[in-house]
């Protein structure tokens, strides 16, 4: 009996390895086939996404090398996909450069100028399919702050500090901000106007959620995402409190002839589906000393940019010389983006 | 039947027609389009190709706006000195000529060669306000000035001899390409602050050293309207980009524009 019983255990062994090899060998057949399916799959942005661009690191991972040739690879690609010489640039953060952003929320007239020349800068999906915008304006109502409001009636127990408003009756502004206003002409008569972007926050809740840590906070204070890592779970775009991120839930339409050939592996570059985009603060172009889009393009110059640690910056006059504030500071982000009013 | 039948080729051919003449969304041609930068009729660029990958500037299609600068210091000219030294001391200046701007219908031109000469015009003896009795075609907005609040008048900004000149408080002549002279005379808070950077506009290179284009007083105010009535806001009304597009599904924004709560008026 325990011969047998051990020959039986033999012939158990034996089949089992050979179900092992012969589920092995279909398992191989299978992911060939898969991977010569994958390299020969004729949609040009799947088939065109190299071998080794599928199995890199991620980005903070790389070699010098390994960057250089990631950099490469793209430029290959991205030259052929879009018939022109596109440069990818890996320009790390300068030294001694903490950017700050400054917008002067009284002078904006919610021209949305700043959003145009962000999708025209930085090769965003445009087009009634899945349009992306990495800047959203705000209408604002004026509020109304009467006197009695304010004195009169505040709390039954007279407690807090507010202004307009009270237990009862709600404060001078009670229409929440509208998106998709449009009137023929701007400034309007009644409103104010509220650009929110990516704020850049020294302790960025986008930062902390990501699992796969593909977004993550340069030295000079600007957060970015390597887009070959991403993984698409979008845990970023929730715990955002700035609505300041974007999801490819499709391809991206990206029109050749409007395609911005000068790009970084971390800013503009073209993106795919099923990845997470941002405000950059035009990383192309920052790090090479140029201002940002937004701030080139606003007719009424209420965009300002700098290096926050020059004490002679643009960016550091505005924080001494007017009343700053910034978003939700109570979430303690620790924004680098600054609104003021003169 | 027969009628509707030999309609058909007609019909083919004007869809084919209009197939090929439409504009292909977003491919449109913009050589040589003329947009404009900051005040639409007086800031005015036409777009060309810097190389074959480039165009200079890259303008909105619905606003015709200027969004982007491929060359932010095209077709300018160094600023010339500040009254005091700074940081801005070492840095490349360059702003963009505005005569070239005032010109575009050749009237600085023709009026500086045709009467105010200095000799045929007489010269006015004082600068004691009059009203005008000519011209009022060529400035629409001459008769209906709105700066200074009814203080000042023509002779104040304009040069009594050299109409292609500005003045300033001791009589001598200021550029047109360089206003904010003229206007720091009444002005100086504002323009200490746009010296430091924090009012106005610059473009081109944040970066310390780096090469500005400054944009000068009258690239973004109207001088003749600066206070913009009641708005205060110091600039003309603009049409603004499109909106952007509602979420799947929505077929208007009525939810956004709804008050919520009482409002305090009722």
């Amino acid at each position: 009996m325990p011969k047998q019983d051990s020959s039986n255990t033999k012939d158990n062994k034996l089949s089992s390895r050979r179900d092992f090899l012969r589920s092995a060998g279909n398992y191989t057949v299978a992911s060939l086939s898969g991977a010569a399916m994958l390299l020969s799959d004729q949609k040009p942005a799947k088939a065109n996404v190299t071998w080794e661009e599928h199995f890199q690191k991620n980005y903070r991972l790389m070699t010098d090398e390994e960057k250089q040739q990631a950099i490469e690879r793209l430029e290959t690609r991205y030259s052929e996909e879009y018939g022109k010489q596109v440069t990818v640039d890996g320009s790390p953060s300068m030294e001694g450069v903490l950017f700050g952003y400054a917008l002067n929320i009284q002078k904006c007239i919610g021209c949305r100028r700043c959003v145009k020349a962000c999708v025209a800068e930085n090769n965003q999906s445009r087009g009634d399919e899945q349009q992306i915008e990495w800047i959203r304006v705000l209408r604002m109502e004026k509020g109304k702050f009467s006197e009695t409001d304010r004195d009169q009636h505040g709390y039954p127990e007279s407690f807090g500090v507010q202004v307009g408003g009270n237990a009862y009756k709600p404060a001078g502004v009670v229409l929440e901000g509208q998106h998709y206003y449009e009137p023929e002409q701007v400034p309007e008569k009644d409103a104010f106007y509220f650009p929110m972007q990516c704020m850049q926050c020294e302790k960025p809740p986008c930062v902390k959620v990501c699992p796969v840590r593909t977004t993550y906070r340069d030295p000079d204070g600007i957060v970015v995402i390597d887009y070959n890592w991403c993984i698409g779970c979008r845990m970023c775009i929730g715990a955002c409190p700035y609505w300041a991120r974007r999801f490819n839930w499709g391809e991206p339409n990206l029109p050749k002839e409007e395609m911005n050939p000068v790009t970084h592996y971390l800013g503009n570059r073209p993106r795919m589906k099923g990845v997470v985009e941002k405000c950059t603060f035009c990383v192309q172009r920052t790090r090479k000393g140029r201002w940002t889009a937004c701030v080139e393009v606003c007719p009424v110059g209420a965009r300002k940019f700098g290096n926050l640690l020059d004490p002679n910056s643009e960016i550091r006059k505005v924080l001494a010389k007017k009343k700053v504030f910034r978003l939700r500071a109570d979430l303690n982000t620790y924004p680098k983006f600054f609104y003021y009013m003169d | 039947m027969t009628r509707y039948r030999n309609h058909q080729p007609l019909f083919g051919f004007c869809l084919l027609l209009f197939l090929f003449t439409r504009p292909v969304l977003g491919t449109e041609n913009q050589a040589d389009k003329e947009c404009f930068e900051s005040r639409d009729g007086m800031s005015q660029v036409k777009v060309r190709q810097i190389n074959p990958e480039l165009v200079n500037i890259k303008c909105s299609s619905t606003t015709g706006g200027v969004l982007w600068w491929g060359d932010p210091f095209a077709g300018t000219i160094p600023m010339g000195d500040m009254d005091i030294e700074a940081d801005y001391s070492n840095e490349e200046a360059v702003v963009k000529p505005r005569e070239p701007q005032l010109d575009r219908n050749k009237m600085l031109t023709i009026c500086s060669m045709a009467c105010h000469d200095g000799n045929y015009v007489p010269i006015p003896h004082t600068k004691n306000p009059r009203s005008l009795k000519m011209h009022l075609d060529t400035v629409p907005d001459a008769m209906n000035l709105k700066h200074g609040k009814g203080n000042i008048w023509c002779l104040d900004c304009h040069h009594l001899v050299d109409r292609t000149k500005l003045i300033d408080n001791f009589g001598y002549s200021i550029s047109f390409n360089q206003p904010q002279k003229l206007c720091g005379k009444c002005h100086g808070q504002v323009y200490r602050a746009w010296r430091d950077g924090i009012h106005g506009k610059r473009i081109g290179m944040w970066d310390k050293g780096g090469k500005k284009r400054w944009w000068v007083c009258t690239e973004c105010h109207n001088p003749h309207d600066v206070e913009q009535e009641e708005r205060n806001s110091g600039f003309a009304q603009l049409r603004p980009e499109p909106a952007p597009n509602l979420p799947k599904g929505m077929v208007n924004a009525d939810h956004e524009r709804m008050h919520h709560g009482a409002h305090p008026d009722e």
